[in-house]
C-alpha cells in the first residue's frame, strides 16, 4: 500500500510511464489491487484543483489500460466502469475517464449492463463538441466495441441509443473519425430497428456524399478519399429504406456537380440501386434515365460516359431481373426499357448524326442486361436498322447504318454465352443479307467488315457453311482491282479471315488462297505498269498475313518459289535474250519481292517459335540455292535475275531463319554440303534442283581472282555459318587457319561492303560460339597479321577501314560472351582513336561493339554472357568521359565525342543515366562535332534523356538552357545544318524543351526562338517543316 | 461564350486516308520496301530536294482542330474543312484560300472556327504565305461580315487579346498538333 502511494506521488511529480509500469507489476504480482490502487488515489481523486484530479483519472486509466486481464475481476471491472462514468460528469476528467473506459469495455468481465451504463452516461454528459478528434475518436471507438461485443443489450435500449448515437455523430468532419463513424452507422442500419429513425440516419450519413475530402500532402494517416467512399458507399446501400430519401439526393449531385463528383455519383448509385429495389428504381427511372441519358448524350469526358452507360445498366437490371427470370417470349416488356428503347430508335432514324452514336451504346448498354430486355432491344433495334438500309431514300446513310448494326452485333456477341442460341439468331438471315449488300458500297465496306467479323465470331450464331458464305463474299473484294481495297479495309478483311480460319481454316485455303496466288503474274509488269506492281504487292501483303499456319505455310513455299523460278528464268520471260539489266530489274524487283514475302513469314514465324520451320532445311534452302548458284555459273557476265545482289541478300536472310531452328546433327549435315561447295566445288549436295548446274563451269567464290558474282554468294555461305549451333565443328581441319583465310578473303578480296561485311560477320560469329581453339590465334597471330596492318600508313585507307570493321566485330564476338581478351581488344581500338584517317572509325566502332543486331543474336545461338552490355558501358563510359574531358588536342577530344555518342546510342538509358551531369557539357559539345550523324546521336541522347523526366537531368537541362536552345536553332536551319536528321532532331528537341525547363529560366529566349522557328517552317523538306510546326506550337504555349 | 447549342445534332463524316503506295516502296521504286527498320533509311533521304507545301499539308494542320461545340469531333470529320476547299492562287504560289463550311447557316460559332483556323495557320505556315480565310459561299446567313471580320488583321489581333477567348482557342488546337 504505501509503495502504490509512493508510486502515485512520483508519478504526479513526473508523469514517466515507469511509474505506471512498476504499478501494474504490482498489481500483477498480487501485492496490490486496482481497488487499492483508487484509495491510494483518493486524494487526488478529490481534489479541488483540476490538473490534479484529471492527473489522478489519468493514472488509473494508464494503469488499468496495462493490467492484466486476470487481475480484472467482475468486481473490480464493475467499480472501475461506474467511477470513470461518473468521471464523465467532470469536464476536468472526462478525457483520461474516456481513455479508461476504452481499455475496460474490451474486457472480458464488462457485461452487459455495463455497457448500458456506459452509454447512458455517455450520451448524457459527453459533448462532442468540446471534444478534441483523438478524443472523439476515442468516443467512436467506445461504441465500435460496445456495438461489436454487447449488441443485443444495446437493441434492447432501441430508440434511446438510436437518438443517443446520431447526437454524438452529428456534425463529424474528420476523416479518421468518419471511418469508424461509417462503420458503426453501417450496423446500426443493419441490424438495428431503425423504423422510426430513417431520416435522422439518413442525414447523419447523406450528409458526407459526395466525398471531396483530399488528403494532405505527407498525410501520416494514409486515410485517401477512396477509404471514405468505399466506407461511406457502405452505409448508403446498407438498407432499402433509404432509397425514396436517397435518389433525388443523387439526382442533384449528377446534374450539379464535377466530373469527379458525377463518377463518383454513378458509382454510388451502382451500388445502391441493387439493395433499393425494383420498387424504388421503377417510381424514378423516368428522373434517372432523363439525368443518365445527359452524361451519354452530352459527355463531359469518356470515363464519366462509361460510368453513366453502366448506371443505365444496373437500373435496367434492377428493374427487369426479377421479371426476366419469369417473363416468356411474349410478355412484353414494359416501363423505361420500352420508353428509352424507343427514344433511341428515334434517334437512330436518321443514322448519319452525331447523335445516333450515344444512341446505339445505349442500345448497345442494354443487350448486357437482362435476357428478355436483351431480346426485346434486339427485337426493336435490327429490323429498324435493315428496314433504313433497304429504304432506297436512305441509301446515302447506309455506311453509319451498317455502323451502328456493326456495333449492336458486337454488343450482342459480348453478351452471348458458348452453348446457347444466341440471341442475334432470328436476326442472321436479313443480317447477313444487309452485310453483304454492304461490303459492296464502298463506305460501308468497312463496318459491313467489321459487322461480319462480329458475326463469324458470335459463339453458336453461324453454320459452317454459313461462314463459307461469309468468306466467299469478302473473296469478292480481291476480284475487283486490290490496288483499290484501302488500308483500313484491308486490315479489316485480314482480321475477319483470321478469324475464321482459326475456327475453320479450310474456308481459307480452298476459296482465299488460290485466288490470291491465281491473282500474282507469271512474269513481271513492265517498268511502266505502277498500278499491276501495286497490285502484286498488295496480292503478296495479303499472303504474308494470312499463311503463317503451318498448312498454309507449305503452300506458300511452293507457290511463291515455282513462281521465282519462273520469273528468274529470264531467258524465257518477256525481255528476251540478252536483256540488259536495266530492262530486267522489272523482274528482279518482282523476284525480290516474292523472297522478301517469305522472308518476312519465316521472321513472323520464327517469332511466334514455330516448329514447323525446320524442314524447310530440305525443302526451301537447296532450292535457292540452286537457283542463284546456277545464275551465277551461267551468267557470264550478264545481268541474270538471280544474280542481283538485292536477292541474294533476301535469299540469306532466308538462309539465317530457317537454318537456326534445325537441331545440331541436321545442321551439320548441311554445313558439310555447305563447306563442299564452297570451298571444293562440290554442289551436288547443296545446289541440286530445278536448274541443271552446267558443267565445266568452276564454283570457287573464296578464289582471289572469282567473279564477282560468285563472290556474292558468300553472303549465302556466310548467313549459313552465322546460324550454326556453337556445338557444330566446322567441317576444316584447322578452324583457325579457315577464319584466317576467311579475314583475309574478306579485307583483300572482297569487291564491295556487302561481301566484305558478310565475311566479318562469318568470322565474328566462328569466333564467338568457338573461341576454345583460338587461344593461339587470338594471341599471337592476329595482332602482328592484322593489327600492325591497321597502322601502317603505306596500306590503302579503304582496306585500313575494312581491317577496323573487322577488328570490331571480332570484339564484339568476344565482348558478347565476355571473354577475357575482349578488355585487350576494346584497348587496341582506343588506341586507334589517335591516327590520323581511322581514328574515328575505331572511335564508332566503340557503340558498334554493343549495339543490337540481327547476326549475333540469340536466335542465331550466340553464346551471350548477361549484362555484357552494362558491364562495357559501366567499363568503358567513365574511360570516354575522362578521355575527352582531359585530352587537349582537338582530333583526339573530338575522337572521344565520337566514341561516346556512338557508345550511348547503343546502351540502355539506366547505364549512363547516373552519369549524366558530365555527361552534359559532352554532348553540348557533340553538337558542335562536324560530322552530321553524331549531331544527330547527340541530340536524340537528349531527347532520349529528356523523356525520363527526372528532376536531376532536367536541372542540368536548365543550366544549358540557354547554349542549348542557341545550338539547337543553328542546326534547325537549312542554311546551317544540310543533314534532314540533325534538323529534325534539333526541332524535336526544341518541342520538348518547354516541359523541361521552367519558364522563368527561357522566357527571354521566347521571341526569338519563335522568331527563328518561323524559318524553319519553310524548310525545304515537308518532314522537317512538321517537326518545326510542333516545336513552334509548342513554344507558343510555352507561359509562365 | 454564350452557351446556346446551335447544331446539337451535326452530321459526322467519314474522314480521309493517306494514299496506299507509300507503305510499300519508296516513291517511283520497283523495289518493295525492307520491313525491318533499317538505320540507314533516314540516312538516304539526304537530298535536300525542295518538297513544296501543297493543300494536303495545309489541310493536314488544321483537319484536326476540334470544333468549338462538339469537343470530340474535328473539323474535318463535321466537315467544316476539306483538302478541296484549299486554293492556291495560280499566279503567286504563295497566296491561299481556305474555305470553310458551317453546319448550319446560323451557327454562331463560324467566327471561331474562322479564328481558330487562320491561328493555327499563322503559327504553322511560313511568313511568306498570305492566307485569305472565308465561309462557303451560300453557307451562312451573315457571309460577308463574316469574311470581312476573318480577314481584317486588326480585328483578329483584338480577337487574341481577350483571354477568355484565347483560352477556349488553345483547347480547341490543342488537337491539332502530333499524335491525333
Amino acid at each position: 500500500m504505501e509503495r502504490v502511494e509512493r508510486l502515485v506521488r512520483t508519478w504526479v511529480a513526473s508523469g514517466r510511464p515507469e511509474e505506471v509500469q512498476e504499478t501494474v507489476s504490482v498489481i500483477s504480482a498480487g501485492n496490490t489491487s486496482l481497488l487499492e490502487l483508487v484509495k491510494a488515489l483518493g486524494e487526488y481523486l478529490t481534489a479541488e484543483e483540476g490538473e490534479l484530479r484529471s492527473k489522478g483519472v489519468e493514472f488509473l486509466s494508464q494503469v488499468t489500460a496495462q493490467c492484466p486481464t486476470n487481475r480484472m475481476n467482475r468486481q473490480s471491472v464493475k467499480v472501475l466502469v461506474h467511477f470513470m462514468c461518473s468521471k464523465l460528469e467532470d469536464t476536468e476528467t472526462i478525457v483520461p475517464a474516456l481513455k479508461g473506459l476504452m481499455s475496460l469495455v474490451t474486457q472480458p468481465a464488462f457485461t452487459s449492463s455495463d455497457a448500458v451504463d456506459v452509454v447512458e452516461s455517455m450520451f448524457a454528459h459527453v459533448k462532442m463538441r468540446v471534444l478534441g478528434q483523438s478524443q472523439r475518436f476515442t468516443v467512436y471507438t467506445i461504441i465500435d466495441s460496445l456495438v461489436a461485443k454487447h449488441r443485443e443489450a444495446l437493441k434492447k435500449l432501441g430508440a434511446e441509443f438510436l437518438d443517443g448515437y446520431v447526437g454524438l455523430a452529428e456534425g463529424e468532419k474528420d476523416p479518421r473519425n468518419l471511418l469508424v463513424a461509417f462503420a458503426i452507422a453501417r450496423v446500426l442500419v443493419i441490424e438495428f430497428d431503425i423504423k422510426q429513425h430513417i431520416e435522422a440516419l439518413f442525414n447523419i450519413t447523406f450528409c458526407y456524399f459526395p466525398i471531396t475530402f483530399r488528403p494532405p500532402p505527407d498525410d501520416p494517416y494514409s486515410i485517401t478519399s477512396d477509404d471514405l467512399k468505399k466506407a461511406l458507399r457502405e452505409c448508403l446501400n446498407a438498407t432499402p429504406e433509404f432509397g425514396p430519401l436517397a435518389i433525388p439526393l443523387f439526382l442533384e449531385k449528377l446534374t450539379a456537380g464535377s466530373p469527379t463528383t458525377k463518377r463518383d455519383t454513378l458509382q454510388t448509385l451502382d451500388a445502391c440501386l441493387p439493395v433499393y429495389g425494383a420498387f424504388v428504381a421503377r417510381e424514378n427511372a423516368r428522373k434517372l434515365w432523363n439525368t443518365l441519358k445527359l452524361e451519354i448524350f452530352q459527355p463531359t469526358d469518356i470515363e464519366t460516359e462509361t460510368a453513366a452507360l453502366h448506371t443505365v445498366q444496373v437500373l435496367i437490371q434492377t428493374i427487369y431481373s426479377g421479371v426476366g427470370a419469369k417473363a416468356t417470349e411474349d410478355e412484353e416488356i414494359q416501363g423505361l426499357a420500352r420508353d428509352a428503347c424507343e427514344e433511341c430508335i428515334r434517334i437512330l432514324k436518321e443514322p448519319e448524326k452525331s447523335q445516333a452514336k450515344p444512341a446505339m451504346k445505349v442500345l448497345c448498354a442494354f443487350i448486357s442486361t437482362t435476357p428478355s430486355v436483351s431480346r426485346f432491344t434486339l427485337s426493336q433495334a435490327v429490323p429498324h436498322l435493315v428496314k433504313l438500309f433497304l429504304d432506297p431514300d436512305e441509301v446515302q446513310n447506309r455506311a453509319p447504318t451498317v455502323r451502328l448494326l456493326s456495333d449492336l452485333i458486337d454488343a450482342a456477341r459480348q453478351f452471348a454465352q458458348e452453348g446457347e442460341q444466341a440471341a442475334f439468331t432470328p436476326y442472321k438471315d436479313e443480317v447477313l443479307g444487309v452485310l453483304t449488300v454492304g461490303l459492296k458500297n464502298s463506305s460501308a465496306c468497312v463496318h459491313a467488315l467489321d459487322g461480319l467479323r462480329g458475326a463469324a465470331t458470335t459463339p453458336g450464331l453461324l453454320a459452317d457453311e454459313e461462314r463459307g458464305f461469309v468468306v466467299h463474299n469478302v473473296n469478292e473484294l480481291f476480284a475487283k482491282d486490290v490496288t483499290e481495297i484501302s488500308d483500313d479495309i484491308s486490315d479489316k478483311i485480314l482480321e475477319l479471315l483470321t478469324a475464321v480460319s482459326a475456327s475453320t481454316p479450310r474456308h481459307i485455303s480452298q476459296t482465299t488462297l488460290p485466288l490470291l496466288f491465281a491473282a500474282l503474274p507469271d512474269t513481271a509488269p513492265a517498268r511502266t505498269a505502277e498500278a499491276a506492281r501495286l497490285a502484286y504487292w498488295t496480292t503478296l501483303a495479303f499472303l504474308k498475313r494470312l499463311c503463317v499456319q503451318s498448312d498454309l505455310f507449305e503452300t506458300l513455299v511452293v507457290r511463291l518459289t515455282t513462281k521465282l523460278d519462273l520469273v528468274c528464268d529470264s531467258r524465257a520471260g518477256p525481255t528476251g535474250e540478252g536483256a540488259e539489266a536495266e530492262e530486267a530489274e522489272p523482274a528482279a524487283a518482282y523476284a525480290h519481292s516474292l523472297l522478301r514475302t517469305l522472308a518476312d513469314v519465316l521472321t513472323i514465324k520464327a517469332q511466334r517459335g514455330d516448329t514447323d520451320m525446320q524442314k524447310y532445311v530440305e525443302r526451301l534452302l537447296p532450292r535457292l540455292f540452286n537457283l542463284h548458284v546456277y545464275s551465277a555459273l551461267v551468267s557470264d557476265g550478264d545481268y541474270l535475275v538471280a544474280t542481283d545482289p538485292r536477292l541474294v541478300s533476301v535469299s540469306s536472310e532466308i538462309v539465317s531463319l530457317v537454318l537456326q531452328t534445325a537441331p545440331v546433327q541436321k545442321q551439320e549435315q548441311f554445313s558439310k554440303a555447305l563447306f563442299a561447295a564452297y570451298m571444293d566445288g562440290q554442289l551436288q549436295g547443296i545446289a541440286e534442283g530445278q536448274h541443271k548446274i552446267p558443267e565445266g563451269r568452276p564454283f570457287s567464290p573464296f578464289a582471289s581472282d572469282a567473279v564477282s558474282l560468285q563472290k556474292n554468294l558468300v553472303l549465302l555461305f556466310s548467313a549459313a555459318i552465322v546460324s550454326l549451333h556453337k556445338g557444330v565443328a566446322l567441317p576444316v581441319p584447322d578452324e583457325s587457319a579457315f577464319v584466317d583465310k576467311l579475314l583475309q578473303w574478306s579485307i583483300f578480296d572482297a569487291d564491295n561492303k556487302i561481301q566484305s561485311d558478310a565475311g566479318e560477320r562469318a568470322v565474328a560469329a566462328v569466333l564467338n560460339k568457338r573461341v576454345e581453339g583460338f587461344e593461339v590465334f587470338l594471341s599471337q597471330k592476329l595482332e602482328s597479321n592484322w593489327l600492325a596492318r591497321a597502322k601502317d600508313v603505306n596500306l590503302a585507307l579503304p582496306i585500313r577501314r575494312r581491317i577496323v570493321s573487322a577488328w570490331t566485330w571480332m570484339t564484339k564476338a568476344l565482348q558478347v560472351r565476355g571473354h577475357p581478351s575482349a578488355q585487350n581488344f576494346t584497348d587496341h581500338l582506343v588506341v586507334l582513336f589517335d591516327d590520323d584517317d581511322i581514328g574515328w572509325d575505331a572511335a564508332r566502332a566503340i557503340g558498334q561493339v554493343v549495339s543490337t543486331d540481327k547476326t549475333l543474336s540469340k536466335k542465331n545461338h550466340t553464346v551471350i554472357k548477361f549484362l555484357y552490355t552494362q558491364k562495357f558501358a559501366n567499363a568503358m563510359l567513365p574511360r570516354i568521359i575522362e578521355g575527352a574531358k582531359t585530352t587537349s588536342d582537338s582530333r583526339r577530344q573530338n575522337a572521344y565525342l565520337v566514341a561516346l555518342t556512338s557508345l550511348i546510342k547503343s546502351i540502355p538509358k539506366t547505364t549512363y543515366l547516373h552519369e549524366l551531369p558530365s555527361l552534359m557539357p559532352l554532348l553540348l559539345r557533340g553538337l558542335d562535332l562536324p560530322d552530321a550523324e553524331m549531331r544527330a546521336n547527340a541530340i536524340n541522347t537528349l531527347l532520349a534523356v529528356a523523356d525520363s523526366a527526372s528532376a536531376t537531368s532536367n536541372s542540368i537541362v536548365a543550366e544549358h538552357a540557354s547554349s542549348l536552345v542557341a545550338t539547337l536553332l543553328k542546326n534547325s536551319m537549312v542554311q546551317q545544318m544540310p543533314s534532314v536528321p540533325v534538323r529534325m532532331a534539333a526541332l524535336r528537341y526544341l518541342a520538348v524543351m518547354p516541359s523541361l525547363v521552367k519558364y522563368d529560366v527561357l522566357h527571354p529566349q521566347k521571341a526569338t526562338v519563335l522568331r527563328e522557328l518561323a524559318k524553319a517552317l519553310d524548310d525545304p523538306k515537308r518532314g522537317v517543316r512538321k517537326e518545326a510546326v510542333e516545336a513552334r506550337t509548342s513554344w507558343f504555349k510555352y507561359t509562365g | 461564350m454564350s452557351m446556346e447549342i446551335f447544331n446539337p445534332n451535326p452530321t459526322v463524316f467519314a474522314t480521309a486516308k493517306a494514299p496506299r503506295a507509300a507503305q510499300f516502296a519508296k516513291p517511283h521504286s520497283l523495289w518493295l520496301e525492307d520491313d525491318t527498320t533499317d538505320s540507314e533509311r533516314e540516312q538516304e533521304d539526304e537530298s535536300n530536294e525542295v518538297e513544296a507545301i501543297d493543300q494536303d499539308e495545309i489541310f493536314d494542320l488544321i483537319r484536326s482542330i476540334s470544333d468549338p461545340e462538339h469537343r470530340s469531333m474535328s473539323l474535318e470529320q463535321l466537315a467544316v474543312v476539306s483538302a478541296p476547299q484549299i486554293i492556291f492562287d495560280p499566279k503567286f504560289s504563295d497566296r491561299v484560300t481556305v474555305e470553310f463550311t458551317p453546319t448550319v447557316p446560323h451557327c454562331g460559332m463560324s467566327t471561331f472556327i474562322g479564328l481558330s483556323i487562320r491561328v493555327r495557320l499563322l503559327r504553322s505556315l511560313p511568313e511568306r504565305y498570305k492566307i485569305d480565310i472565308r465561309v462557303k459561299p451560300g453557307s451562312h446567313q451573315s457571309e460577308h461580315a463574316l469574311n470581312k471580320q476573318l480577314n481584317d488583321k486588326e480585328r483578329v489581333a483584338a480577337a487574341l487579346e481577350n483571354p477568355a477567348l484565347v483560352e477556349v482557342l488553345e483547347q480547341c488546337l490543342s488537337t491539332a498538333t502530333r499524335s491525333t
